[in-house]
């Protein structure tokens, strides 16, 4: 199933919601959801609402994508993160990548 | 109509009896005496009683009071007949329970007005009484259901008695049903939650929502979901729940483990307090959203507010009913006030802030529900470690074979079946990391031998997984082997993962990955959520243990 994702009215903005388990069962998924009607995004903001489970396949598809999109995207933001998501985004230091809300 | 005649004097009842036969009145008893007309009474009911007042055994004046004592609550019509027409006498008859009098002898035109105006007033009597009945019976039936629902509702609203000492709270319904509400519940994996909360309205109108509300509460904080989800949780359930003139103002708290960090939702509540330890106002933390039950789930919002605070802060929630409260000379109490109270004594207890509210409202009944509720920030550890957890020690083993694992996502289920066990669901998460990245460990580098360093580029991030489904697709007798123990009196819960691999030098994952590196950050979220790691064998057996 694809991710949900959201534009801002003007496009510049994208907003992607994690399922409940981020892991590696999501490459392809994850992949999809950055691969089409990006041209004018700046800011990705990744929503974890959802998401109750997170393991290290996550943290590197993350990585991965920041790494593929930094030309043309200037913010990276993870929001609505639960404590212990957050806790595993700590422990990796992802604070220096990411906005983390 | 029945009548009953009393008189001693014979001619008089024959007189009277032959009038009212006359007039229609065909349902006549006579007595002849105070005490004949006693009994009489008792056996046929009668609807209207005439009363000679001089008669030998009794007087009229002292069978009157009897007769109405014995008709109990529908009004019998007494008219006295009497010789005497004395102001005196005439006064006595009615002094004494009569109705009415007419003098002998009688005229029988105002006999018969007198006796059908008394009629009258008996059936409306009648009617009064029957009424009345159906009024006690609705009384009681409602009495009786609202017993049922606070039966209910005192069972199924009911919060964390552990949670007892972290809290300070009042509540105080402005009528039997609280419209406001105020839930408590330990987190799975240590600190608390809690929410107060104001249904529009009060009574049992307001109070119904109280049920779906509560349950839902309890199920979403005892899987540790954030305030965020709870909220949107809470709004969808009201959104369908409650006619479209209803809504409930809510601020949900959450307060981790430590004591110190609050993540806060509000939405409709008046602003939530945080105060310093000498009752000065850090913050005010203001609604920043509708109240639930109002807007579809795509309209609403997604901010929280968090704090940091410090050991010794403390966050006053109230509901609008406390500063809504009014003096006789109808003075709004104010936010103004209540900070004023607390800067006047900054340990002022919630007890103490309503009988100050008492003081000032001199006695004026308060209009809506009261509910204040404290918390001061604190360490919750023992909070954590009063949880139950399971007596009886257990062990999972799970053998996967090729097939198995080729469907992939065995890890979820091993979770739920370990979670389900009592106390084991404030690891959830943590669980779920570990075991993932060591159940990934041995199937990538164990059994399908993926060198991580492919993911280093983009591209090879995505050939890592091609690469990684071609070789599942070939993979041939190979085995992962998970079992779990947990042993109650150390409180110990142990993963053992073995995979039927050669192993993998462990050494070369423990090194420090770079920040931006797409991989090889398992192990270090191994170490860093589990207790302890230890690699055994040639590198193919990992054990984790995790304090319970």
């Amino acid at each position: 199933m694809s991710l949900e994702r959201k534009f801002s009215a003007d496009k510049k903005q994208l907003t992607v919601v994690a399922d409940d388990i981020f892991d590696f069962g999501k490459v392809q998924d994850f992949r999809i959801a950055f691969s089409t009607d990006i041209d004018e995004v700046e800011t990705v903001i990744i929503d974890l609402h959802k998401t109750a489970y997170m393991d290290s396949s996550a943290l590197g598809m993350l990585l991965n994508m920041q790494k593929l999109l930094s030309g043309q995207v200037t913010i990276f933001k993870i929001i609505n993160t639960r404590p212990q998501v957050l806790k595993i985004l700590q422990i990796a230091r992802f604070d220096k990548k990411f906005l983390i809300s | 109509m029945r009548i009953l005649i009393v008189d001693d004097d014979p001619l008089n009842r024959f007189l009277l009896v032959h009038m009212l036969e006359q007039k229609g009145y065909v349902d006549c008893y006579e007595a002849q005496s105070g005490g004949d007309a006693l009994c009489l009474a008792k056996q046929i009911d009668p609807e209207l009683i005439l009363l000679d007042v001089m008669m030998e055994d009794m007087s009229g004046f002292e069978v009157a009071p009897l007769l109405k004592a014995q008709a109990g609550d529908i009004y019998l019509p007494i008219i006295f007949i009497t010789a005497l027409d004395d102001e005196e006498s005439l006064s006595r008859c009615l002094d004494v329970g009569g109705d009415d009098f007419v003098a002998k002898p009688f005229n029988k035109t105002i006999l018969a007005a007198k006796i059908s105006a008394h009629a009258r007033t008996r059936e409306l009597s009648k009617k009064t009484f029957l009424q009345n009945q159906q009024l006690i019976f609705y009384r009681n039936a409602v009495e009786r259901e609202h017993k049922i629902v606070e039966h209910i509702f005192s069972n199924a609203v009911t919060n964390d008695h552990k949670l007892l000492p972290y809290l300070d709270f009042k509540l105080l319904p402005a009528t039997d049903f609280n419209g406001d509400l105020l839930l408590f519940c330990a987190a799975p994996d240590g600190g608390l939650y809690y929410l107060i909360g104001d249904f529009t309205g009060h009574g049992l109108a307001a109070a119904i929502g109280a049920l779906p509300v509560s349950q839902a509460f309890h199920t979403m904080a005892s899987k540790g979901l954030s305030v965020l989800e709870m909220a949107h949780t809470l709004n969808d359930t009201l959104l369908k729940l409650l006619p479209a003139d209803m809504f409930f103002a809510a601020a949900i708290v959450q307060v981790n483990s430590g004591g110190t960090q609050l993540e806060i939702w509000n939405s409709g509540m008046p602003d939530l307090l945080l105060l310093d330890s000498k009752g000065k106002v850090i913050q005010r933390l203001s609604s920043q959203h509708m109240a639930l039950g109002i807007l579809d789930a795509s309209e609403m919002d997604r901010d929280t507010q968090r704090c940091q605070t410090v050991i010794g802060d403390r966050l006053l929630a109230f509901s609008d009913g406390l500063i809504e409260i009014m003096d006789v000379e109808h003075n709004m109490l104010s936010e103004k006030q209540i900070e004023k109270w607390i800067a006047q004594r900054s340990n002022i207890t919630v007890d103490e802030l309503f009988q100050r509210i008492g003081d000032f409202s001199q006695g004026v009944a308060p209009l809506d529900d009261l509910t204040c509720v404290s918390y001061t920030c604190q360490s919750l550890i023992k909070l954590e470690h009063s949880q139950s957890i399971a007596p009886v020690p257990f062990e999972l083993r799970f053998e996967m074979s090729v097939e198995t694992i080729r469907k992939g996502e065995p890890v979820q289920s091993v979770i739920n079946m370990v979670c389900s066990q009592i106390g084991m669901y404030a690891l959830h998460a943590r669980l779920f990391t570990v075991v993932s990245e060591l159940y990934n460990n041995a199937l990538d580098h164990g059994l399908l031998k993926l060198d991580s360093k492919l993911k280093h580029s983009s591209d090879g991030f995505e050939a890592y997984f091609a690469l990684r489904a071609l070789r599942l697709m070939q993979l041939k007798d190979a085995q992962i082997t998970l079992s779990v123990t947990y042993t109650p009196n150390e409180r110990l819960l142990k993963i053992m993962v073995c995979d039927s691999g050669e192993g993998f030098d462990h050494q070369s994952y423990s090194i420090q990955t770079e920040i931006g590196d797409p991989f090889g950050r398992g192990v270090q979220l191994v170490t860093e959520l589990s207790d302890s790691v230890r690699y055994l064998g040639s590198g193919n057996v990992v054990e984790v243990i995790f304090n319970v």
